[in-house]
C-alpha cells in the first residue's frame, strides 16, 4: 500500500505543480463567471446616447403621434430619440438623397420614410449607417405598429384600449412537481443539467488522456521496467489512475467552492454594485443533484481512465494512440448528441435503456436525475451495472497493460491484444 | 546455499520459443554471469526472474522462497530497456525509486547524496533527468537499483553504453558489493567483462542452456589445447594441420583450438620450415573463443537436425 501511494504523491505532484493546472483551476472560475457577470451588465450599463433621427411623413398626419410614442428616455432624463421633420416639397428622392447625406455626415443616425399608403400596407423605410442596433429599430416599429393599428381600429369603429385587453395574451407558467412538491422552473434545470454533463464530459475526456500521456511517457522513457521491478503493473495502474482522479478531484473542490460562494454571495454582490440588476436570480443546483454528479463522475472516470491507461501502454506515441482512442471518445460523444432527444422525453423507454448503458450513464443518467428523479431503482441499477462494468474492464485492461508496458516497436493488431488477455 | 535457483523454465510468444528448459543455480554471495549472443533469451530470463513476465513451465526460487513482494524489496533490478521521467529532477527521482522500495525520507535522503557523491553526481542532483547525458542517467538508475541494500542485485547489460573510466567505475562497486556479501547476476554478450569480474556463468544460446559452471573449470575443462600464434607466412599451411578444430584468425595472429588428445607439440613440429613463428603459447582459451565455438557448434547442430 506503502508504494501505491507513492505513485500516488508523484502523480498527483507532477499535475498539480504544473503552471498549466494552477492557471487552468483559477482562470476557468474567472472566465465562467465573466460569462455569467458580463452579459448581465452589459444588459442593464448600456452605452444609449441621444440620437437625431429624421422623418419624411409622406402621408403627412404621423409625425406628431410618432414623436409622442417616441419617448424613451436617457439616464440623465432627457429624450433618447429626438424626432426632425422633413415636410416633402417637390421630388421624394432628391429629399431622400440630401438625408442621406445627412447620415453621411453624421447630422442624423438615421431617417424614416412613412410612404402615404401606409396604413394599407406600404413600406416604412429605415435608413442608416448602420442597421443592427435591434433596439432603436425594435422602438421604431413598435410605436409605428401602435399608431398604425389604432387608426385601422378606429377606422372600424372599435376601441383600441378595449381591442388591447381583449388581445392580451395568456402566460404560461412552467412549474416542476417532483416528491420535494411544486417548484417554479424557468428552463433553469436546462442549463444545469447541460452545463453538469458537459463538465463531466469535458473531464473525463481530459484526465483519461492525461492518464493515458503518462503511460506512453513511461514507456517512451523507458523507465517503466524500472517502477516495475518494485511494483506490480496493477499497482502502478492503480496508483496512476487514483492520483490523477484526485487532481480532478481537487480541481472540483476549488470550482466547487469557489461556485457556492459565487451562488451565495455572487448574486448580492452584483445587485450592490450595480442596483439595476437586483432582480437577478442565481441558478443554484440541488445538493442531492451534486451528490449524484461526483458519484458518475468517479465511476465515470474509473471506467474510462483504465481504458485510456490499456491504450498508453499499447502504443508508443500519442500519434499511434488515435485509432484507439476514437471508440472510447465516441462513447463520450454519443451521449452528448442524445442530451437534447432525452430532455424531451426523459421516460421514454429507449431513454430508459439509453441511460443504463454503463458506458453512457455518466453523462445519461446524471442528465435524467437533474431532469427529473428517475425511480430509484433505476439510478440505482445503473450505478450497479457500472460499477460491475468498471470491474470486469479493470480486469481485462489490467492484463493488456501487463503486456502493453513491455512491448516496444510495431503497434499491436487487435488480435494480438485479445492473445495478451489470454497471457497468463 | 543458493540465492537463485531455476528449474526447468520455459517461456514461449506464440509460437515461438523464447527460453527452453533452462535450470541454473546461483551460489549466495557469488559474482553470475548470463552470457549469450543477441536475441539468446537473456533479457527473457531475467524478467522471469523479477516476476514481470510469468514463465509457462518451470519454477524459479529464491532462497528456497517464490518471488514476492516482499522478496523484491531484497533484489535490486537494473533492466535493460531503463529510462528515468524525464522532467522529474534526480533528487525527487531517486527519493521516488526509494520510496517504492520502502524506505523512510530521512534515511533515503542520506543514502541519495552518499551514491551521487561516489558517481560525481551531486551536482546534478537539482537537474532534470532530460538534462542528463545517457552515460549519467544511467548510473542514477543504478543508483536507484542499488539504493535498498538488496542482498541480490540482477543487471540487464549493465556495461552497456558507459565510457571506459564509468566501466571501470562500476565494476570496482560491484566487486565492493561482492565483498560484502551481496549476490550479483548480471547478463552480457561482452566476455572481457565477465572474464574480469565472474565467478560462475552460464551460456544460453537461442533460448537454451549451453554450458553452466565455475569459470576456472570451464576453462581448464576446455583444455589445455588451445595456442597463440605469432607468425609471418602463409596462414593455409596451419589450416591444412589434420588435428586442427577450430581456427580463430587476425591476420598475423591466431587462436588455434586442436581436436582432443592433440598434442601441441605436433603443431610446432609441422609447422617449423613452412612458416616464420614469433611467438608459440600454450594456454588456456579465452572464454571469448569458447563461446564463438559453442555456439557455432550448437547453431551446426540445429541447422543439421532440420
Ligand atoms: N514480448 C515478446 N514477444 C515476442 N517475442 C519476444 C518478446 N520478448 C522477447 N522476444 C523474443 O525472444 C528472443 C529473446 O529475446 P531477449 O530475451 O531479449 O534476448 P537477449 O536479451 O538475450 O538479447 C528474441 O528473439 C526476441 O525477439
Ligand atoms: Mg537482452
Amino acid at each position: 500500500m506503502r508504494k501505491i501511494l507513492a505513485v500516488i504523491k508523484r502523480e498527483y505532484l507532477q499535475i498539480v505543480k504544473t503552471k498549466g493546472f494552477i492557471i487552468g483551476t483559477i482562470l476557468g472560475p474567472v472566465l465562467m463567471s465573466l460569462f455569467l457577470i458580463v452579459p448581465i451588465l452589459m444588459s442593464v450599463v448600456s452605452v444609449a446616447e441621444q440620437e437625431n433621427i429624421g422623418v419624411i411623413d409622406a402621408s403627412g398626419k404621423l409625425f406628431a403621434e410618432l414623436d409622442k410614442k417616441m419617448e424613451q428616455k436617457l439616464k440623465d432624463g432627457s429624450r433618447r430619440y429626438l424626432l426632425e421633420e422633413y415636410r416633402v416639397t417637390g421630388d421624394i428622392s432628391r429629399l431622400k438623397e440630401a438625408l442621406n447625406e445627412k447620415v453621411l455626415a453624421k447630422e442624423l443616425s438615421a431617417y424614416l420614410f412613412l410612404p402615404a399608403d401606409i396604413s394599407e400596407g406600404g413600406e416604412v423605410e429605415y435608413v442608416s449607417e448602420h442597421v443592427s442596433d435591434f433596439d432603436k429599430t425594435n422602438n421604431i416599429r413598435n410605436a409605428l405598429n401602435s399608431i398604425i393599428i389604432g387608426k385601422r381600429l378606429k377606422a372600424e369603429g372599435l376601441d383600441p384600449n378595449k381591442v388591447g385587453q381583449l388581445m392580451s395574451r395568456i402566460n404560461l407558467s412552467t412549474k416542476k412537481v417532483s416528491k420535494r412538491g411544486v417548484e417554479e422552473d424557468t428552463g433553469g434545470t436546462f442549463i444545469i443539467s447541460y452545463f453538469l454533463v458537459l463538465v463531466l464530459y469535458m473531464t473525463l475526456i481530459f484526465y483519461g488522456q492525461a492518464i493515458m500521456r503518462g503511460v506512453i511517457e513511461e514507456k517512451s522513457s523507458r523507465v517503466v521496467e524500472i517502477v516495475l521491478s518494485s511494483i506490480r503493473p496493477f499497482q502502478l495502474m492503480a496508483g496512476k489512475i487514483i492520483g490523477i482522479g484526485a487532481v480532478g478531484l481537487t480541481q472540483y473542490t476549488i470550482w466547487g467552492l469557489f461556485g457556492i460562494g459565487f451562488t451565495t454571495y455572487g448574486g448580492a454582490l452584483i445587485a450592490d454594485v450595480f442596483p439595476a440588476t437586483s432582480s437577478f436570480n442565481m441558478p443554484s443546483i440541488p445538493a442531492y443533484i451534486f451528490i449524484y454528479f461526483v458519484i458518475f463522475f468517479i465511476l465515470g472516470y474509473f471506467l474510462f481512465s483504465t481504458l485510456f491507461a490499456a491504450i498508453g501502454s499499447m502504443v508508443n506515441t500519442e500519434k499511434e494512440a488515435q485509432q484507439f482512442m476514437t471508440p472510447v471518445i465516441m462513447m463520450l460523444v454519443i451521449p452528448l448528441l442524445l442530451i437534447i432527444f432525452i430532455m424531451r422525453s426523459p421516460n421514454s423507454s429507449i431513454s430508459v435503456i439509453l441511460s443504463m448503458i454503463p458506458f453512457f450513464t455518466p453523462t445519461l443518467m446524471l442528465l435524467r436525475v437533474c431532469i427529473l428523479l428517475p425511480p430509484f431503482i433505476q439510478v440505482g441499477g445503473s450505478i450497479v451495472l457500472m460499477a460491475l462494468t468498471t470491474l470486469l474492464m479493470i480486469w481485462l485492461t489490467a492484463k493488456i497493460y501487463r503486456v502493453g508496458l513491455l512491448m516496444y516497436g510495431k503497434r499491436p493488431r487487435i488480435r494480438e491484444i485479445i492473445k495478451w488477455m489470454r497471457y497468463k | 546455499m543458493n540465492a537463485l535457483e531455476l528449474d526447468k523454465v520455459t517461456k514461449n510468444f506464440g509460437d515461438f520459443c523464447a527460453v527452453k528448459d533452462l535450470s541454473f543455480n546461483v551460489l549466495k554471495g557469488s559474482v553470475y554471469g548470463l552470457l549469450g549472443p543477441n536475441g539468446a533469451g537473456k533479457t527473457t530470463t531475467i524478467r522471469m526472474v523479477m516476476n514481470i513476465i510469468i514463465p509457462d513451465k518451470g519454477t524459479i526460487n529464491f532462497l528456497g522462497r517464490k518471488m514476492d513482494e516482499e522478496m523484491k524489496k531484497r533484489i535490486g533490478y537494473l533492466p535493460e530497456d531503463r529510462g528515468l521521467y524525464p522532467k522529474m529532477k534526480i533528487g525527487e527521482l531517486l527519493l521516488f525509486f526509494s520510496e517504492l522500495k520502502g524506505l523512510k525520507g530521512a534515511e533515503a535522503r542520506s543514502r541519495i547524496d552518499h551514491w551521487l557523491g561516489r558517481f560525481d553526481l551531486a551536482d546534478w542532483k537539482l537537474k532534470k533527468a532530460e538534462e542528463l547525458s545517457k552515460g549519467m542517467q544511467q548510473k542514477v538508475q543504478f543508483i536507484a537499483t542499488v539504493i535498498h541494500q538488496p542482498e541480490l542485485i540482477i543487471l540487464d547489460e549493465p556495461f552497456a553504453g558507459l565510457d571506459p573510466v564509468n566501466t571501470k567505475l562500476l565494476k570496482d562497486i560491484m566487486l565492493e558489493m561482492k565483498d560484502k556479501g551481496v549476490t550479483i547476476i548480471f547478463s552480457t554478450h561482452r566476455m572481457e567483462q565477465v572474464e574480469m569480474i565472474c565467478d560462475n556463468i552460464c551460456l544460453i544460446n537461442k533460448g537454451e542452456k549451453v554450458l553452466e559452471g565455475n569459470l576456472n573449470r570451464i576453462k581448464k575443462e576446455y583444455g589445455k589445447n588451445t595456442i597463440v600464434l605469432d607468425y609471418e607466412g602463409e596462414a593455409k599451411y596451419i589450416k591444412d594441420f589434420a588435428e586442427i578444430e577450430n581456427i580463430d584468425d587476425y591476420g598475423r595472429f591466431m587462436e588455434v583450438k586442436l581436436k582432443k588428445g592433440g598434442d601441441p607439440q605436433d603443431l610446432l613440429q609441422y609447422l617449423t620450415g613452412k612458416i616464420r613463428i614469433n611467438k608459440f603459447e600454450v594456454k588456456e582459451p579465452t572464454l571469448n573463443a569458447i563461446f564463438i565455438a559453442k555456439v557455432g557448434e550448437q547453431n551446426e547442430k540445429n541447422s543439421g537436425g532440420n
